[in-house]
Parts: C-alpha cells; sequence; structure tokens
C-alpha cells in the first residue's frame, strides 16, 4: 500500500515511484485518494525530493508559468521542475492517464521512456514486445508464465550505467494481473506481428526506431523535447537488439525469441 | 513550392523546429507539431546535409554529382525535385526573397 501522510487539515498525500521517478501527490477528496491507494500499492514510495503533484487543490493553479502543459478531455496538467499541478481530475483513470503524461516529461532527462510495449521476464532479462493496440501485446503476456510480466500495456524503458533496463508499470491493459514493480536489463525488443508461424527477423536500429515511435508515448511539441527524445530513442534502437517477431498465438512463440 | 517553383539559384534551409539524427547513414526527422516520422534515404540524406541557408541548390547539385561520379543534369533534377518534395512537407524552408 502506499505511504499515506496528514499533511494538513485539506490534503493528504500519497507516495509513489515508477521507474525511480518518485513523487508525492498531494489528495484534496479522500475518493480518489482511496482509489489511487489501490491503484499503486504496489508501486509505493517514500517521502524525498520527487515530483510535488497537487491534484484539484481548491486554490487553483499557481501563478508561476510552467515549463510543460496539458490538456486531456477538460483535465489540465501543469509542471514546472519538480512541481506538478492536475486540475478537473475526475477519477483515478483520468489521473492515471496524468500521471503518464507527466512521466515522459519526467523521465526525459533520466534517458528514459514510455513505450506502448509488454515486459515480459525470462531467465532474469526484459523482453519488450512493442506494438500499437490490437497488434497482441496482451496475448503475448497471457501466453507468459504466471508472475513474468511486467506489464502488457505500457512499458518503461530507461538507460543506466549498465545499460537498459526495463520498468514494471501501474499501467495495465487487458491482462490486468496487478503491477509488477521491479525492473530488468533488457534482452531485446520484438515488434509485433501476428502469423500463421513463428518467425524471428533481425531489426536494422532504423527499422526499429520506425516501429517504436508510433509506439512512443510523448505529449510535447517543444523542439529541444523532441531532440532529446530522438536522442534517446535512436541511442536505444542502436544499443538493444531488435526483431520483427512473427507469431502465432500459442505459447510456443517463446521458441524462437528465448529458449 | 512546387518544382516549377525550384530551380539552380534557390536556396534553403532546414526548418528550424525539427529534431533530427541520422541513424545507419540515414536521416530521421521529426517534425513535433505533428509527431510525423520523415526518413530520407542515403542519396536523400546528402542532400539534406548540404542545405545550409547559403547555397544554391545547382551548387549543391555540383558536389553531389563530383562525390557520386554522376550527371550533373541528372542530380540537378533530383535536388530540384527532393527540395520541392521536403519544402511541401515544410522541412525545408525557402529563403527569404526566393521564389
Amino acid at each position: 500500500m502506499g505511504r499515506v501522510q496528514k499533511i494538513s487539515a485539506d490534503a493528504r498525500s500519497l507516495y509513489i515511484s515508477i521507474g525511480n521517478v518518485s513523487m508525492s501527490l498531494r489528495f484534496f477528496e479522500e475518493r480518489l485518494l482511496r482509489s489511487a491507494q489501490a491503484r499503486y500499492r504496489d508501486f509505493s514510495g517514500s517521502p524525498c525530493d520527487g515530483i510535488r503533484v497537487t491534484l484539484n487543490d481548491p486554490a487553483g493553479f499557481s501563478a508561476a508559468s510552467p515549463r510543460f502543459e496539458y490538456r486531456l478531455r477538460g483535465s489540465h496538467l501543469r509542471f514546472s521542475k519538480r512541481r506538478a499541478e492536475f486540475r478537473n481530475v475526475p477519477h483515478e483513470y483520468a489521473l492515471d492517464s496524468l500521471i503518464r503524461i507527466l512521466l515522459t516529461v519526467a523521465l526525459l532527462p533520466k534517458d528514459g521512456f514510455l513505450l506502448h510495449a509488454a515486459s515480459i521476464v525470462r531467465n532474469g532479462k526484459a523482453y519488450v514486445f512493442v506494438g500499437r493496440s490490437g497488434a497482441g501485446k496482451s496475448t503475448v503476456a497471457s501466453l507468459s508464465p504466471v508472475g513474468t510480466v511486467l506489464t502488457d500495456e505500457i512499458s518503461l524503458l530507461r538507460r543506466t550505467e549498465r545499460g537498459w533496463r526495463a520498468y514494471g508499470t501501474p499501467f495495465w491493459g487487458e491482462f490486468r494481473a496487478g503491477g509488477h514493480n521491479a525492473s530488468y536489463p533488457v534482452a531485446g525488443i520484438y515488434s509485433l506481428a501476428q502469423a500463421a508461424e513463428n518467425r524471428l527477423e533481425a531489426s536494422q536500429p532504423k527499422d526499429l526506431l520506425r516501429a517504436m515511435l508510433p509506439c512512443v508515448l510523448f505529449f510535447s511539441s517543444d523542439t529541444g523535447a523532441n531532440r532529446a527524445l530522438l536522442d534517446v530513442l535512436t541511442s536505444f534502437s542502436q544499443t538493444v537488439a531488435g526483431f520483427r517477431l512473427h507469431f502465432k498465438k500459442e505459447a510456443s512463440f517463446w521458441e524462437v525469441v528465448a529458449r | 513550392m512546387t518544382v516549377s517553383q525550384v530551380n539552380s539559384s534557390s536556396i534553403f534551409r532546414r526548418n528550424p523546429k525539427l529534431a533530427w539524427r541520422e541513424i545507419d547513414g540515414e536521416v530521421v526527422i521529426i517534425s513535433p507539431d505533428d509527431s510525423i516520422l520523415h526518413e530520407l534515404n542515403e542519396t536523400a540524406s546528402a542532400v539534406w546535409h548540404r542545405i545550409d541557408g547559403e547555397s544554391g541548390l545547382g551548387d549543391i547539385a555540383k558536389s553531389l554529382a563530383e562525390d557520386y561520379g554522376a550527371p550533373i543534369e541528372t542530380v540537378r533534377a533530383d535536388v530540384e525535385e527532393l527540395a520541392a518534395d521536403l519544402s511541401a512537407k515544410n522541412l525545408l524552408l525557402a529563403r527569404e526573397g526566393e521564389a
């Protein structure tokens, strides 16, 4: 369960950490706090110098002009350095979307990004299966052993001193098996294509970049941010082994991925 | 800008809003406004690298023809067609005062 601390008569904070990005979520509404506690229970953080996020503050936005701003179906996100403000957050699903958007901004300086991909652990390494909706991410997850799925929907990838790692996220698709808060070195990335037989085809870095880009979660139209993103993705595609995985909907696909 | 509006003296610069990198010897470009990925092949990438906001397309074509050992007329036509295409996609901007 995420750690909760009462900080004033009107608000309480929930501390979470996703991909080693720490956040303190400051709630003014008990209902939203409770649903967030349940949703992020496996991603508990500790009070620290993370991003301070205020939700639905009755006092409204601060006067400071934000470094990044985004509107999503009536909800409004503003982010400046280590402080974020969410407004008009009606429920946990909107909160989840805003946290994803915030993460894409916060991860970039840390050489990280979010990708529509399933990440599955095998032999101590993460196998990342990338694809748009309907490509088979949840299918791949459902055909993998229980407890090995970091996420079936949105993978968090970060470059560390020892190479690229995949982190579990609380962002799930159809599989909905609950978050797996851990990280593993990336063994490879596989662009999904459903087929009549299992077959693996090596991808050149440019082909991998082409496959990944439509699946990257990114919301900034800032030129500098886009350049930084392209740098991170280029580094990833040149470092990590990439493949096109033609697979049929059977667990036998693992035979061509990892024996 | 259409091909008919482009000639050897036309001068272009890269759109400064773009994010682009070279990977495997080929240029990939993201236009932040629409998040579209554009890919240039090897020869188009060679043109892209020579676009500097000062050189005319004729000079760029001449440089390429020398490097690749190709007929200058053929290269010039290809460069002008490419510049028109990239300009239409807002990846290249004609220098002020250019047709």
